[in-house]
């Protein structure tokens, strides 16, 4: 979230809710469970599920960035080979400027913001919260 | 030839071993390194889409539910020549 306060006024942004990484009928995490961050959700088998959920997340943490969900095709994780978590950046072109690596592992919001502070140069307002991926 | 196969089952079995410890590790446990395999690995994939490639559209549902707009909208239209950052993800 601290890469879009400090470069909202230089580009976009828009986040891409996608299939859950780790639902509880699936590969659920200990970290996510209801003594700990209470993330318990199940796999979305409608976009109204989908909805609810997204809703959850944009509340619980007021989310500022603008938000789109992924239709149950999954089109857009398709397209972008999205899933778990991914990052993209796309320039004035329309063309893929940016491709970041499937997270865990390889999710890195650095190599944005490297990105950023290339084209638009080192920007860091005051924290507003800690930072997360985002 | 009994020897020969012997050794090559042992081998592999400790490979196949060796190769669960290591995912278990990485997962943060034997029952994550079977649900990873299970749940996670069929849906990871590296994708073909490379830098210079035109980004391609899908369409999209805003929060309200209803409310359906094209990914291309906001590369061309809304943004008016600014670059735009997607952030996939989910909640859990």
């Amino acid at each position: 979230m601290q890469i879009f306060n400090d470069y909202k006024d230089h580009v976009d942004f828009l986040t891409i809710y996608i299939r859950e990484a780790h639902p509880t009928d699936e590969w659920q995490m200990k970290a996510n469970e209801k003594d700990k961050d209470d993330v318990c959700y199940a796999q979305p088998k409608t976009l109204d599920q989908r909805i609810v959920i997204a809703n959850d997340f944009t509340q619980r943490f007021k989310f500022p960035l603008p938000f789109g969900v992924d239709e149950m095709n999954n089109a857009a994780n398709d397209a972008y080979a999205a899933w778990p978590e991914r990052l993209y950046i796309i320039d004035e072109s329309g063309r893929i400027s940016y491709k970041g690596g499937n997270g865990p592992f390889k999710y890195d919001p650095k190599e944005v913001r490297a990105w950023l502070a290339q084209h638009y140069g080192e920007v860091k307002h005051a924290q507003t919260a800690p930072e997360k991926k985002s | 030839m009994n020897r020969l196969l012997f050794w090559t089952t042992v081998s592999i079995g400790g490979l196949l071993v060796l190769a669960f410890v290591a995912l278990s590790l990485m997962a943060g446990g034997p029952k994550d390194a079977i649900e990873m395999v299970r749940f996670a690995l069929p849906h990871m994939r590296l994708g073909t889409l490379k830098v210079g490639d035109r980004a391609p559209d899908a369409r999209l549902v805003a929060l309200d539910g209803t409310t359906r707009f094209h990914l291309r909208e906001r590369i061309n239209d809304r943004t008016g020549g600014r670059p735009l950052v997607l952030v996939f993800g989910s909640f859990t």
